[in-house]
This record gives structure tokens, C-alpha cells and sequence, in this order.
């Protein structure tokens, strides 16, 4: 199986990149979120790396020496990596570029820059993502950042190789978005957390591997065959970060004997949905791809019904029969959206399940109570019916 | 009532005519006999109510809540809602000096001084908005939103025609109104900046103060859409000339309890002042805001040069993080209770208050002048926070750091255990921190404080 490789090419990667490094290449890392154009770093001719890591205690817990429990550990995460210098694409990195997104990723760049762990760039990220200066604003931002990338590369990133790393990504997410659209079947051919593997290790893999690796996979989805499951809940996940490593809610939703179809995060779908659209000027393209197309972060302005409704689409398109919302403890702005999306689904009588976690160990059992009984409340849903 | 009116300012003849006034809306609120006796109590044990500047503070607090209570049925057409949106007031307050129909209110901090510091009753509010989407627990969602929707679910806010804030600190407070907005169906906008200010450009702050003055201009077109009329930047200059007098009397206190021993007044009657300036009042309340300030200020004065003091002179001079509570003056009581004398908080600095090198001319667009916020202690990226820490530290000479960091806001908790480390290795001065909800008064807990204060207290070594 191609997604086996994939998990193989992880293991190596690494090397890899340290072997990159050694000739000269740049590796530069941004935070998730979907507001760094990855597509700007390939075309400066550096390697980019989605710092996605997350899901272990450890890390988060290490650095509380540095900021409070109330950063979330996604985002303590990151500090903790580097604190502990054990994972190689963290400690392999040149260049952190920072979107300033929400407070917890900006408390790690105001850290970072202040201690002058590394050199960053921050990104500002304007949240009224529909207004004309904003627009405006960003576009401003990404010409810096492009100076910046020259200047720190030493190559010029010209239309054309910014247009060859769109063409790329366009068609990574395009592939994506058609492997995630066959779990549309009764039966998906894919188990879902094979899919976030497959996902997660496109933030750190190289773009032209991912995307031929992709296209075998679908190639191989196109050709099985898939047994019949009728009883098993079509499930929805969503929430605000699915980090690299944070598998066990995936697990144990499988275990529980449910079956998520789609899931809605920022390390997966709210990336590969949309493309970005390659004519006219580049950069302008990729600010409204990024800034305006793709489905918006809870923490902007006004998204909550515009969420709201592109879930309740995915619901109606996955044929979903609960939805499980799984978010990062003190992410408030997340927290506060679960209320609204929790009551227009009590309205439609769709069941949800909200989880939190601190990526504590401690959870796991009440995790998974909380996750079989929210299972078997769906299947006796309906058996009932 | 009399009595506690009295306490709080009123004067015989506003007495006679506003009774009828502050008793429909203390029914409102439900305020019992009880309550009020209990108020005057609190009053006379937490506060220094003997000064006619505190009482005619007081004063203005209590005017405010009954406007805000009372707008709807005494015919206000228009009403518009501002909440953690930092000088959205000098909007509001010009709205309301020009028409008797607009009502602009910044509610929290009346609610909160009146309620809160006043009678004590601010838990149901905040357990109301826990009961909807802002839920109690370790996701500590802030006490000034949850005061937002804990006002609109008890019904104590009259239905806005337009709910305003900003992003300019927090996406908390967008969210907030973003939720409220769906849920009830009010018109929101919002004024932002973007928070990418990087270190070497300290204390340059000239690209977001421009996003603001786009942001700004862009919430006063859609004000004026809502009430039919221009908001000249006439009308604006204005507002800000009287604030500044406001604020330069606010300066002469804050200079005098700096530069004092023993200081004149306990920290928790600086909630009083810092609290009246996000509140939108019409320039002639402004102008009484700046008398009742002057007034604290001359008997203040009269203190100091009789040697009076609310701790022993010698006594540790503090200088604290983040404000004083603002619903809640235990805390503040205690700290002189222990002997410590907070001198001053970083709320009071800026990147530009003569601290640190700025030789810009004041600019002339108001916009551009209120928009100038984003260059307080609190707005700054770390590396800008803690210049300005150090800097007001080293010049106040404080013996000591009260770090109580607000649990609510990722932002500022964020920074409290770098800025400690810089403190202390900088400065090698004890630093007290510790976590704390500013706008929520169950957080006190009087054996937990009282220990922490006296152990930072003999930390501190005698100068």
C-alpha cells in the first residue's frame, strides 16, 4: 500500500532534510491555521515544514516554565519542542514564520522573538478577512515576506516559480479533496485515521513526492473493493487543531466502532478545500486564496455563521449522523463557536459530543466513556428509527 | 437610600430629583434593603468614603448604571453598544453630546463598581452568562465577557441597535459579540489592528495605529448610518480635549502617590479612576468625572503634606502588573492590611509616556490620536511590555512586584512568567506572582492571599 510508504517516508524524512541542510538548503517552519503560503517558501527554494506536532504532554508541560496553563497546549507544544531539542524538525529549522493568529500562537512568537531562540518572521494576520484594507494589508505583509525570503535564501522568488508552487499545492489539495469526497460512500474505501495520517505528513513531506504518492493512493481507492458497513455511525469531527500525533481521539472513536467521513480542521480540510486560483498576479491570488477563500479560523470576525453553515453542508454531504467537537482546553474562541453549533444541530436533532483535552494521559478513560456512549447513543438512535 | 446616595456624592437638591429614578432602577436590579445597608457597609469599611473626590466618583458610577438601566423608556431611539473597544467612549461620548436620542453606554465598568464593588451582588451575572456560552471552568473565558453576555441574558442592557467592539487585544471579545449577534439578531461591527508588531520596530507602532485609524473611520461610517447623522472630527476633538483634562488630572494623582511616603490612599480607589475613562459620558459628566478627580487630588495633597498616610511611611513601595480588581476591593484592602504600598501599574505607562524616547509630534487627526491606545503598556508585544515594566520600575524606584496575572486574557498571562524572570534578573527585586480574574470576585480567597502577600513581604529587603 502507498499510505504504508507514506509512513515509511516520515521515518526518513528527517534524515532527509538534515542531508538538505548540509548542502545549504533553508528549512523554514510556519504554524498552522491555513495563513502562511506555503507555496512562498518552495518558490524561494527553501523547504517548508508545518510545525504541527502536538498531541503529548510532555512537550506541552515543559513549557509551562515559559507561559501559563492558559496557552493551550497546542501552542505550548511548540515551545516545549524546541525547549527539548528531541524532534528533529523542530530543531532542524532556519526560519519560523509566525502568522498571528490567535493569542496562543502569538504568545509563542512574542516568546521566541524575545528570547531570540530563533529567527521568525511574524505574519500579520488581519481578522476582518473580508474588508478591502485588510485585503490590502495582507497583500503588504506577503510582499515583505517575500523580500524576506529572498533576502534570507539568496533566490529570487519570480511569478513563474510562485505559479509552479501553486500549480503544486493546487494539485495536492485537489487530490486531497478527492480522496476525502470517496468517504461519501455508504462504505468508505479508507479508514479515516489512515486519511489525517496521510494529511499530517503532507505538512512535512515534499510537495511533488506527496503529490505522486497521492495520486497512486486514489489510483489504488479507485480499484478496491470495500465491504459493506451499514452499522457503523457517520461520524464528523471537528474542532480547532488535529496536531501531528494527537491520534488517540482517532483511535479511540475507532474502537468505539465509529466512523468519521469528514473531519474540519485547520491540519486538514480547511487547508485542502479549496484551491487557489493561478491566473492574474500571484501574490494577489494567493492573499485572497488564503485570506478570503479558504473557510475562515473561529477567532475571525463574524465567521461563526459562516462555519456554522459549511458544516451543516458537510453534514448534509457526508450523510453524517453525529458530529464529535474536539477541542484544545482554553482555546476560547472555539469553546464559545461549540455553544452556537451545538444548538443548530439540536434543531436538525444531529447529536453532538463535546471533548476537550490538555493532551493529559489522564483522559484517555473519560475520553472514552464519554465516546462510547455517545456511539451507542447513535446506533440506538438509530435502531429506534 | 439617602444615606447611601449621600455616601455616593448625590448632593441634597440631585437627591430630591433623582430618587425616583435610581429607585426604579435599583428595583431593576433588585436591590433590597438588605443590599443597601450592606453597601453602605462595604462602602465604609473598603473605601476612604469621607473623600468628597471617592464620593463624588462613586457618584458618577451610580448616575451611569441608571442612565443605562432607565434609556429605553425614557426614549432613547438609538442605542449603541460598546464593550472592550478602546476609545470607542470619545465616539460615545460625542453621540451623546449632541443628541438626547443616541444613547452610546459602555456598561461593564458602572455595572461593575456599582454591583460589584458597591453591593457585592456581581456573581449572578457572571453565573448567568456560565449557564450560557461562556462556561465556568479551566477554559477561564474572561469576566468582562462574560459580564457582556451575563447583562444581555438577565435582560439589565437595553437591546442595542449596533454592538461594537475590537480585536485590538483579545479575539475573545469580537467572539463574544459575534455569538451575540447570531444568537439575537443585532447588527455587530468591529474595529481592529493586527497584532504583528515585531521588537526591533519598538516603540514604532505606526503600521498598526494606521490599521486602526482605517478601522475607526470605518465603525464611525457605520455609526453614522445608524443614527442619521455626521460625526465631525470637530465633534471628536472636542471629546478628546475635555479627556485629556480628565486625564491630566488623573496624571496629578497618580503623580502624587509615586512620589509619596506614606502613599495617601489605598490602590483599590484607583479602580475608580481608571474605570471612568472606557465609559462613553457626555462632556458635561466628563467635566464632573475631572472635578470629583481634582477634588481626590486636593485632598490627597492636604494628606501628604500633613505626613497621613494609609500605611506606615517606610513602608515596601510596590509596583503592580495589571490593574486593581475592578469588582472586588478585598484584595487591594488586604494588600495595606499587610503594609505594602502599591505605588503604581503598568496600566499607568506606555511606550510613549516619557519612559521611553519618542520625539513625535502629537498628531492632529483624531483618529490618529485616539488610535494611539495601541502604544499603552497593555497593547504591546512583550518585549515592548516589559521595556516599559522596567523602565517605570527602575525610575519609581519600587522595592518590589505584585504580578497578579489575569487568567481571562491569553494575552497578558501569556507574558507573566517571562516578564517575572526579567524582573528578577534585571532588577533583583522579588516578584509576587500569581493568577487571578480580574472582573470576578470568587477569586478571593482571603488565607491564600494573606499568606503570599506577608511572605513577599519579608522577601523584601529594607531599604
Amino acid at each position: 500500500m502507498k499510505g504504508e510508504e507514506l509512513i515509511r517516508y516520515l521515518n526518513q524524512r528527517p534524515v532527509n532534510l538534515k542531508e538538505a541542510k548540509e548542502k545549504g538548503l533553508k528549512i523554514i517552519g510556519y504554524f498552522p491555521g491555513n495563513y502562511v503560503p506555503e507555496e512562498m517558501i518552495l518558490a524561494s527554494g527553501a523547504i517548508p515544514i508545518c510545525l504541527i506536532e502536538g498531541g503529548n504532554s510532555h512537550p506541552a508541560n515543559r513549557a509551562l516554565s515559559l507561559v501559563p496553563h492558559i496557552i493551550c497546549p497546542f501552542a505550548r507544544a511548540q515551545l516545549g519542542e524546541r525547549l527539548l531539542k528531541t524532534n528533529p524538525y523542530y530543531s532542524l529549522l532556519d526560519l519560523v514564520i509566525t502568522p498571528i493568529t490567535c493569542q496562543h500562537l502569538k504568545k509563542v512568537a512574542e516568546v521566541w522573538e524575545y528570547q531570540e531562540e530563533i529567527k521568525l518572521f511574524k505574519l500579520g494576520i488581519p481578522h476582518q478577512y473580508d474588508g478591502d484594507f485588510e485585503l490590502e494589508y495582507y497583500i503588504e505583509q506577503l510582499k515583505v515576506l517575500k523580500d524576506r525570503l529572498e533576502t534570507f535564501t539568496g533566490n529570487k522568488i519570480t511569478d513563474n516559480k510562485l505559479r509552479e508552487a501553486i500549480e503544486i499545492y493546487n494539485r495536492m489539495r485537489m487530490l486531497f479533496r478527492k480522496i476525502s469526497l470517496t468517504r461519501q460512500a455508504q462504505s468508505p474505501p479508507i479508514r479515516f485515521s489512515d486519511f489525517v495520517k496521510w494529511n499530517h505528513i503532507s505538512f512535512y513531506a515534499d510537495p511533488t513526492f506527496m503529490v505522486e504518492t497521492l495520486e497512486s493512493i486514489l489510483k489504488e481507492i479507485e480499484k478496491s473493493q470495500t465491504p459493506d458497513q451499514f452499522n457503523q455511525p457517520r461520524l464528523l469531527l471537528t474542532g480547532p487543531n488535529l496536531a501531528q500525533g494527537d491520534h488517540r481521539i482517532l483511535e479511540l472513536i475507532e474502537a468505539a466502532g465509529g466512523k468519521v467521513v469528514i473531519e474540519e480542521f485547520c491540519e486538514g480540510l480547511r487547508d485542502y478545500w479549496n484551491s487557489i486560483d493561478h491566473h492574474g498576479d500571484p501574490l494577489h491570488s494567493l492573499a485572497r486564496g488564503y485570506l478570503r477563500d479558504k473557510i475562515p479560523c473561529a477567532f475571525m470576525r463574524s465567521s461563526t455563521r459562516r462555519r456554522t453553515e459549511f458544516i451543516l453542508k458537510l453534514i448534509s454531504d457526508f450523510n453524517v449522523s453525529g458530529v464529535i467537537w474536539y477541542e484544545l482546553l482554553c482555546c476560547e474562541t472555539y469553546d464559545q463557536e461549540s455553544y452556537f453549533l451545538n444548538k443548530k444541530l439540536s434543531e436538525q436533532n444531529i447529536p453532538m459530543l463535546i471533548l476537550e483535552s490538555n493532551y493529559d494521559v489522564s483522559e484517555a478513560g473519560p475520553l472514552k466513556n464519554r465516546i462510547d456512549a455517545f456511539i451507542e447513543l447513535i446506533q440506538g438512535g438509530s435502531d429506534h428509527a | 437610600m439617602l444615606e447611601l446616595l449621600s455616601l455616593c456624592g448625590y448632593e441634597l437638591k440631585e437627591i430630591e430629583l433623582e430618587l425616583p429614578r435610581v429607585k426604579k432602577a435599583f428595583t431593576r436590579l433588585g436591590i433590597t434593603d438588605q443590599d443597601i445597608s450592606l453597601a453602605k457597609q462595604r462602602l465604609k469599611t473598603y473605601y476612604e468614603i469621607e473623600l468628597r473626590g471617592i464620593q463624588k466618583l462613586f457618584g458618577l458610577f451610580v448616575k451611569e448604571l441608571v442612565n443605562i438601566l432607565l434609556a429605553k423608556e425614557e426614549g432613547k431611539q438609538k442605542i449603541i453598544y460598546g464593550c472592550m473597544a478602546p476609545n470607542f467612549e470619545v465616539i460615545g461620548s460625542a453621540l451623546r453630546s449632541k443628541s438626547k436620542d443616541v444613547f452610546a453606554l459602555v456598561p461593564n465598568p458602572a455595572f461593575m463598581v456599582v454591583l460589584g464593588c458597591i453591593f457585592d451582588k456581581f456573581v449572578p451575572i457572571l453565573e448567568a452568562a456560565e449557564q450560557r456560552w461562556v462556561k465556568s471552568g479551566l477554559v477561564s473565558h474572561c469576566a468582562m465577557v462574560k459580564t457582556r453576555v451575563g447583562l444581555f441574558d438577565l435582560n439589565l442592557v437595553p437591546r442595542p441597535d449596533l454592538l461594537i467592539t475590537s480585536g485590538s487585544l483579545c479575539e475573545t471579545s469580537p467572539k463574544t459579540n459575534d455569538l451575540i449577534g447570531v444568537l439575537y439578531n443585532i447588527p455587530t461591527c468591529y474595529y481592529d489592528t493586527v497584532q504583528d508588531r515585531e521588537l526591533w520596530e519598538y516603540p514604532d507602532s505606526s503600521r498598526a495605529i494606521q490599521l486602526s485609524v482605517k478601522g475607526m473611520r470605518r465603525m464611525v461610517q457605520r455609526i453614522q448610518e445608524e443614527v442619521g447623522f455626521e460625526i465631525t472630527d470637530e465633534m471628536l476633538r472636542e471629546v478628546i480635549h475635555v479627556k485629556n483634562q480628565f486625564a491630566t488630572a488623573v496624571g496629578k494623582v497618580h503623580q502624587l502617590i509615586r512620589t509619596s511616603d506614606p502613599v495617601p490612599i489605598c490602590a483599590k480607589h484607583e479602580n475608580l479612576i481608571t474605570w471612568l475613562n472606557p465609559m462613553s459620558l457626555d462632556i458635561d459628566h466628563l467635566q464632573k468625572a475631572t472635578h470629583a478627580v481634582n477634588t481626590l487630588y486636593q485632598e490627597l495633597k492636604e494628606r501628604v503634606d500633613r505626613g497621613i498616610g494609609v500605611v506606615e511611611k517606610g513602608s515596601p513601595r510596590i509596583f503592580v502588573i495589571l490593574p486593581h480588581h475592578h469588582t472586588d476591593p478585598r484584595l487591594e484592602h488586604l494588600v495595606k492590611e499587610v503594609g505594602l504600598a502599591p505605588v503604581a501599574t503598568d496600566m499607568e505607562f506606555s511606550a510613549t509616556s516619557g519612559l521611553s524616547a519618542s520625539d513625535a509630534e502629537p498628531p492632529n487627526d483624531p483618529y490618529e490620536v485616539m488610535s494611539q491606545y495601541l502604544q499603552s503598556c497593555l497593547l504591546l508585544p512583550l518585549g515592548g511590555r516589559i521595556s516599559v515594566i522596567l523602565e517605570a520600575c527602575k525610575r519609581l524606584r519600587v522595592n518590589g512586584v505584585l504580578n497578579h496575572y489575569h487568567v481571562g486574557c491569553r494575552s497578558v498571562a501569556g507574558d507573566a512568567f517571562i516578564i517575572e524572570r526579567v524582573i528578577i534578573k534585571e532588577l533583583k527585586i522579588p516578584v509576587l506572582s500569581f493568577e487571578w480574574e480580574n472582573f470576578d470576585p470568587r477569586v478571593y480567597q482571603y488565607e491564600d492571599f494573606k499568606i503570599k502577600l506577608e511572605s513577599f513581604k519579608s522577601m523584601i529587603k529594607p531599604k
